[in-house]
């Protein structure tokens, strides 16, 4: 018997409700660590003036721990 | 969307301290407001990757594009962009304590449709991951190596193949194969990598 949680998949038909799309954020952070770890935000682009004036000398928010999603 | 509602909905997205979810509610907000004046927006690039992977990947910026050919007139969008105290303009703001970027008509390939998350302040149209992940192979290869590019193709392999995100294989082999993109080969070796990594099957294996 499979025990694992259901958790709610993006499908390609139908709409995702905004519950269901919170719900699987941090199944989708745990397989994204998987395969691409860290932080993967790029060091550096076009935007990066009016991000850095914005974001005090960084390119966004910092992202929430996967532990908090 | 009256005045008042719009009101409570900008302090709310001014407030939020998650990127992604930031964005999401931004974009939610954004879609209505151009949809109730005909125009459907779409989420797309690194904001429509976070949005399908959590992949930690997305900056202060929202891209979206329009789905037709036809946008909202300069005068008409500075309009609706001035509901919600935006600055800036006409293809980028900045609103609610980030940027969206009005990037022109979406270039979609595949046949599936956009992925649709229902957004606090009405539905978002989200990129197909099936464009995003040809697109970024191409990219990580194309014109120099990219690393990023290639996290990117990664992230979007990973959380498909773990079936987070339900992904048209079949699709992502037709586009790879279309003149556009010819990287068919490519795309199999990245999910040979990602898929062996995870233990699962290579859903492009050419058997």
């Amino acid at each position: 018997m499979n025990s694992k949680p259901k958790i709610p998949c993006i499908p390609i038909n139908g709409v995702l409700s905004y519950a269901d799309w919170l719900k699987g954020r941090r199944a989708r952070r745990k397989s994204s660590q998987l395969v691409a770890p860290g932080i993967n935000r790029r060091k550096r682009s076009s935007s990066d003036k009016r991000l850095k004036k914005l974001f005090k000398g960084e390119r966004g928010l910092p992202f929430t721990p996967t532990e908090q999603l | 969307m009256d005045a008042r509602k719009i009101k409570s909905t900008l302090s709310d997205i001014a407030a939020e301290r998650d990127p992604t979810v930031k964005c999401l509610k931004l974009a939610s907000l954004c879609s209505t407001l151009w949809g109730e004046r005909g125009v459907e927006l779409v989420v797309v690039g690194g904001s429509a990757i976070e949005i399908l992977t959590e992949g930690a990947y997305t900056s202060g910026d929202l891209d979206m594009c329009h789905v037709k050919a036809t946008t909202l007139p300069i005068r008409q969008r500075q309009e609706v962009m001035g509901l919600l105290g935006a600055k800036g303009g006409p293809r980028n703001w900045q609103v609610a304590g980030m940027f969206m970027d009005l990037l022109g008509p979406v270039e979609s390939f595949a046949r599936t449709p956009y992925r649709r998350v229902r957004g606090p302040y009405g539905e978002v149209l989200v990129m197909k991951p099936e464009d995003l992940l040809v697109e970024r192979v191409l990219v990580s290869v194309y014109p120099q190596p990219d690393e990023t590019a290639r996290k990117c193709a990664r992230l979007l392999a990973g959380v498909a193949l773990r079936q987070e995100l339900e992904m048209d294989w079949n699709e992502v082999r037709r586009i790879a194969g279309r003149p556009e993109y010819r990287n068919l080969s490519q795309c199999v070796e990245l999910l040979k990598e990602v898929a062996d990594e995870l233990k699962t099957q290579n859903p492009l294996h050419p058997d």
